[in-house]
């Protein structure tokens, strides 16, 4: 303390300690911003998504919604186990924040917290044939309300069918479904290289009008084969004009961001 | 002051860097895709609210037919009635979206509305609610109007389901206006009829007091193609006749040597494929609309006939031969070039080709060593089949709906032989026909 006394705040070192406090601030700003306006890339994660399973005798090419299938990678899975496990003690939080250190003092040390010393909770272990909570299969409750709460969205804190996006997505939830349907029924999976069990997700973009017509159709991302590409292509190709855009929507387009995953 | 200016240069530079970046965030834009497992919307649909008091229970049968044509779109999941919030909407202001889109009803939409009055007509203003949009704007709403007949009730609920389905399929038309034509025995006679999709409306089109066979409809819906019985100078002989569903009669259609039979319009319009004995075996004869011009475009020996135009392309054509010795499917292009089997991993009959509207799936009709006539679907460019009736009685010449998605057949399962539909995949098959005997539908193509 004595050292620390004799050494006087310097006014040179004060200006470039105020420059670099608004530099990591404005850092801080952009990275806030850049993170709320910049499209996120790759959509993993969602409903409805990269985990399929091939059904055997199912002809793709009836354009009829596929069968429902359990996609793994849900982020809550509200399923009833046969052992419901005790919820973990959540750590005691402080809940008064760092006040934010004043300049015009000495920095004080940073006061270390010791963590507390683990504490066996469980004394009796679980029976070997216990099924963790959430791993047990379907729900015992009436399946009607679960069918679109488990796959979808509100339930698992996605958005509808998959979608995601700006405010579109929420706001015209049955137009994007629409698009969903209408693309899906139109892509004919029978024109794929039937040696391709599976391949790398197609996406694909392209601009909506305001009367459906698709425009501007691009890949944006290729599976490497070919005629997957073409296939996913040409499906959004014959679906327009889709459903004029909603009268509500102000805009003059609305850009889509749309992916194909094929599994044989 | 000099840290001062150095912080208002900083901040101000990253200010502009902002507004630059803006704009280009803008447009709206949204991601979604496709692959196994594309789920049905959940649907729920309140009974229709009156607004006035009818001597007939018009609400009532506007909500079973809305109800019936949303069911069995095959893209919706409709609501159990048991898990409805106690509130009916009549109106937007009156959707409660909290308490729908909540467990248990845990609905996606709500297509609702009202029935009243307007002068001596009906009006029923018909919603269609997004009820997890936070705006709450409706994403649908008419209204339709029609006379106090239980006939323009069912109308206008097949309007508002085929807006819904329009809506949530993404511009592509539903089916709930079109209609099937078919042959029934009922008066005694075969004659053609007609009836909505879903089996109500039934009404004798032909009054020839013979046989009349295979009705087919044109293209653009105003004519009905058929083979028919009529008598000619003392000699009957099945021919085709013609009639107009826009003047409501028969009209011209030229007489040919021999047996004539099983006609098939071109995707334009502009032709008719048929099956003629004119040259001694049967043969396919491809004519203009109104019967000039035939020429044969099959010559191997045995019969050929049931001809089914690609309603896609225009370009292939599929039909029954036996010239192989048992009748299965043969394909060629529509000039009678290129003919291929169609091979099957079985033996059997084969017949009643019908070509999807999109052009990739075959549906016909197979009688397997095995068993009775069954409907099949075939993907045309895989070659994968599926089964979509087994087991119950005979069932027979499919045809397409408009919309790729649905299948109208006839079948003997209940004892008599009947009109049924089904979706593509086999499921939700529906009686449509219960009086006397009925066969060979064919459905309109809008």
């Amino acid at each position: 303390m004595a050292a620390a006394a004799t050494i006087r705040p310097d006014e040179n070192l004060k200006r470039f300690l105020y420059a670099s406090l608004a530099l990591h601030v404005a850092l801080l700003v952009i990275a806030a911003i850049d993170g709320y306006f910049s499209r996120p890339g790759e959509n993993w994660g969602a409903a409805g998504g990269s985990v399929t399973v091939g059904l055997v005798g199912n002809v793709p090419a009836i354009p009829l919604p596929q069968p429902e299938v359990s996609s793994p990678n849900r982020v809550v899975d509200e399923s009833k186990g046969l052992f419901k496990s005790e919820p973990q003690p959540q750590p005691k939080q402080d809940l008064d924040a760092t006040p934010l250190p004043k300049f015009k003092q000495e920095p004080k040390p940073p006061k270390y917290v010791t963590r507390p010393s683990k504490v066996l909770e469980n004394p009796t272990p679980p029976p070997p044939n216990a099924v963790p909570y959430g791993g047990g299969g379907t729900p015992t409750v009436p399946v009607t309300s679960f069918t679109m709460g488990a796959g979808n969205a509100a339930a698992a804190g996605l958005t509808f069918g998959g979608a995601q996006g700006g405010d579109f997505a929420s706001r015209f939830g049955a137009y994007v479904f629409g698009v969903q349907q209408r693309i899906s029924s139109e892509w004919l999976q029978s024109s794929v290289d039937p040696t391709l069990s599976y391949a790398p997700r197609v996406q694909v973009t392209f601009d909506i009008l305001r009367n459906g017509t698709i425009t501007n159709i691009q890949l944006l991302q290729s599976s490497n084969n070919r005629s997957l590409d073409v296939s996913a292509l040409r499906a959004v190709q014959s679906s327009s004009p889709l459903q004029p855009l909603p009268a509500a929507y102000s805009g003059s387009y609305v850009n889509v961001q749309f992916y194909f995953d094929y599994r044989r | 002051m000099a840290p001062k200016k150095a912080i208002l240069t900083v901040v101000s530079l990253f200010a502009l860097l902002i507004c630059a970046a803006l704009p280009a965030s803008a447009q709206d834009w949204f991601k979604t895709g496709t692959g196994l497992g594309v789920q049905k919307a959940r649907l729920a649909v309140p009974d229709t609210v009156a607004r006035a008091s009818f001597t007939q229970p018009f609400p009532k049968t506007f909500h079973d037919v809305l109800w019936n044509d949303l069911d069995f779109s095959g893209i919706l999941d409709l609501v159990s009635p048991s898990f409805y919030p106690t509130q009916n909407p009549g109106q937007p202001s009156e959707l409660n979206a909290q308490a729908w889109s909540a467990a248990p009803a845990n609905a996606f939409m709500v297509a609702y509305g009202n029935m009243a009055m307007d002068g001596s007509n009906l009006a029923f203003s018909g919603y269609l609610s997004d009820v997890r949009n936070p705006s709450g704007a409706p994403a649908l709403q008419k209204i339709y109007r029609g006379a106090m007949t239980d006939a323009d009730v069912r109308r206008m609920a097949h309007q508002f389901a085929d807006d819904i389905i329009a809506f949530l399929s993404g511009g592509q038309p539903g089916i709930a206006q079109t209609k099937i034509a078919y042959v029934s025995a009922r008066g005694g006679n075969k004659e053609v009829w007609m009836m909505d999709y879903d089996g109500a409306n039934a009404q004798q089109l032909t009054h020839l007091k013979s046989i009349s066979l295979t009705p087919r409809w044109s293209p653009d819906g105003s004519r009905i193609a058929f083979t028919c019985y009529v008598p000619y100078r003392n000699v009957t002989s099945a021919q085709i006749c013609m009639y107009s569903t826009v003047s409501n009669r028969l009209i011209a259609f030229p007489r040919f040597r021999g047996t004539t039979s099983s006609p098939a319009w071109s995707p334009d319009g502009s032709q008719i494929a048929f099956m003629s004995s004119q040259s001694g075996d049967p043969q396919i004869y491809i004519a203009d609309a109104d019967g000039g011009h035939a020429h044969k475009i099959t010559f191997a020996a045995g019969v050929s006939t049931s001809p089914a135009w690609n309603p896609k392309t225009g370009k292939q054509m599929v039909f029954v031969s036996d010239r192989g010795g048992s009748p299965v499917l043969y394909m060629s292009s529509s000039d009678g070039s290129n003919v291929e089997k169609l091979d099957l991993p079985d033996m059997g009959y084969v017949i009643d080709p019908a070509w999807s509207p999109n052009g990739q799936l075959l549906a016909f009709s197979w009688r397997r060593p095995s068993g009775n006539y069954d409907i099949y679907v075939m993907d045309i460019v895989s070659r994968q089949l599926i089964e979509l009736t087994k087991d119950e009685g005979r069932n027979e010449r499919p045809s397409w709906a408009p919309d790729g998605r649905h299948l109208v057949f006839e079948s003997t399962r209940t004892g008599t032989r009947q009109i049924w539909s089904m979706l593509a995949d086999g499921s939700q098959p529906r009686q449509l026909t219960f009086e006397g005997q009925n066969e060979s539908p064919n459905w309109s193509p809008k």
